[in-house]
């Protein structure tokens, strides 16, 4: 389906993000698949095939499932405790910030939502982010520099950017993809730890000449898992990108105004600098991170997420709109809506601008 | 026997798709019912904000009577209309009256220096500002729908189902009306 405006774009995204996520019990399914067919190559299996695979994965499931279930409770417990303590941010009041605070509440009010807590970081980067698991637990935090560099309908649309991401429940999402992850991850070290230990008899495989063969199941298995691992990244990143579109959408759905989504992202653009692990990066309004072929960063360029904006929400521009001006019903250009930064969505009579000055 | 089923199969495939179809145009027409309602709200804050503004100009430029009474009418008509094709009408001559009125101002300096104009004045930008934005957005929700009736395979029976192409709130011929001179007439 072609995206035809702002909605059809959000469920082309939401189509788009259940793909992805789908990709994960594809890839894990693909990885013990091949796992037993190089199993099978290297001629260690003998009765029913995958057996061996299966005996070495649930050997170590115990001790892994312990492990998981204890990360995971300490995760779901304190998760917002470790996020305020990794990146120093406090939850205030109504009074501490009584405008931000009925900014935030207004937006919630028109979808019936309960204000989520509000957090503000002392520091002068430019960034945001919502975090919390379930209703009640929900957050959106905000930072000092933001506060002071945007204007009211720019900070109006980067709360709804992070509300649209508490009403997807992005978070919930992202957990999800990190658990996948995390069990790709362990099959990797399990290859790894197998590959050093493999060599003097710590692997008991069934095999019948394991001077040969196991060596070459080693290697296969190796590089099977760090494809696969790298492989589940590329999804994880991927998803976290589609998560940041549709938020955009979905701010401008709250606010009825793409521009000042659109100014807010040039303002923040080079600013949103702000101290945190890269699992907690992932949730910003903003995030840069140098990454290959932009296969492992967590946020689309700016640029093209304006091209968005502009293509899918009639944003015009960072100017803010003028009193009575003409509805500017430009015919959207839909292009494949998988690359919309290329259909060049300037809509006609739309002043000039190019990202950058405000960098 | 296979054909049996494969007909059956095709059958349920292309009345899941009918139906999706259908869901996908019925959220869409609410997305204009509710893009429609926001703007609703703005034209509800005019209003209020147009009786204030007849009366403060009155004081100062009272013979200005024919700009006025316009304003007068038109603010009725706007606040007495019933269906939404109506409505778009009424508060677009609203505006165009609203302009005339703005523009005769100028030419009384007491007036535009007087606190409350002032006041009246910038909460008109205002709402003229989140009414352009809200009108932006209807717009758009309209694009969509309407381009979403007319695609494939929704063309099929989007009119049968009583999806109509809805009106863009357009300014139109009246925003040229608004933006040339007042007639003078001897």
């Amino acid at each position: 389906m072609q995206a035809l405006g702002l909605q059809t774009y959000i469920w082309n995204n939401n189509v788009r993000s259940i793909l992805l996520l789908a990709g994960f019990p594809i890839l894990l399914m693909g990885m013990i698949a091949a796992l037993e067919a190089a199993a099978a190559a290297a001629g260690m299996v003998q009765v029913p095939p995958g057996a061996s695979l299966a005996g070495l994965i649930l050997g170590s499931a115990p001790l892994a499932i312990v492990v998981a279930v204890v990360w995971f409770a300490i995760a779901y417990l304190c998760n917002q405790a470790i996020i305020d303590g990794v990146t120093g941010a406090r939850a205030v009041e109504r009074g501490d910030a009584p405008e931000l605070y009925n900014l935030l509440e207004n937006l919630c009010i028109s979808r019936g939502l309960r204000t989520p807590t509000l957090r503000i970081i002392e520091t002068d980067g430019m960034n945001a982010f919502a975090s919390g698991l379930h209703e009640g637990r929900f957050s959106v935090t905000v930072t000092r520099g933001l506060l002071d560099n945007l204007d009211r309908d720019e900070l109006e649309a980067v709360l709804a950017h992070e509300l649209s991401h508490i009403i997807n429940r992005d978070v919930r999402t992202m957990v999800v993809a990190a658990v996948f992850v995390g069990i790709i991850t362990l099959i990797c070290q399990l290859a790894f730890r197998a590959l050093y230990w493999g060599s003097w008899g710590g692997l008991r495989v069934r095999s019948r000449d394991r001077s040969g063969n196991l060596g070459l199941f080693l290697m296969l298995a190796v590089v099977i898992a760090a494809v696969g691992y790298l492989l589940a990244i590329v999804v994880q990143m991927a998803l976290s990108r589609r998560r940041e579109y549709v938020a955009d959408a979905g701010s401008v759905q709250l606010t009825k105004n793409p521009d000042a989504m659109i100014s807010a992202l040039m303002k923040v653009a080079g600013h949103e600098h702000l101290e945190a692990p890269q699992s907690v990066r992932a949730m910003f309004f903003e995030d840069r991170d140098e990454g290959v072929f932009g296969l492992f960063v967590t946020h689309p360029p700016i640029a093209k997420r304006i091209a968005a904006l502009q293509q899918y929400a009639g944003g015009r521009s960072a100017e803010p709109a003028l009193p009575a001006s003409a509805p500017a019903a430009a015919p959207i250009r839909p292009g494949p809506w998988s690359d919309p930064a290329e259909a060049s969505p300037e809509p006609p009579g739309a002043p000039d601008h190019k990202p950058g000055p405000w960098g | 026997m296979t054909i049996l089923i494969v007909i059956v199969v095709i059958v349920v495939v292309l009345g899941l798709m009918a139906i999706g179809t259908y869901n996908r145009l019925v959220a869409l027409r609410q997305n204009t019912n509710e893009a429609f309602a926001d703007i609703d709200v703005q034209l509800k804050q005019r209003l209020d904000l147009v009786p204030n503004l007849v009366e403060t100009v009155k004081g100062y430029a009272g013979h200005e009577r024919g700009t006025l009474d316009e304003v007068t009418q038109a603010r009725a008509a706007a606040a007495s209309a019933g269906t939404v094709d109506s409505k778009i009408a009424a508060e677009n001559a609203l505006s165009a009256s609203l302009g005339r009125l703005m523009a005769v101002a100028e030419a009384y300096p007491d007036l535009k220096a007087n606190a409350n104009f002032m006041n009246l004045q910038s909460q008109l930008s205002d709402i003229e500002n989140k009414l352009a934005a809200a009108r932006r957005y209807f717009n758009n929700a309209v694009r969509e729908f309407n381009a979403s009736i007319q695609a494939f395979p929704a063309v099929l029976f989007a009119a049968a189902m009583g999806f109509q192409p809805r009106e863009f709130f357009d300014l139109g011929a009246d925003r040229a009306a608004a933006a040339s001179a007042p007639q003078v007439k001897f």
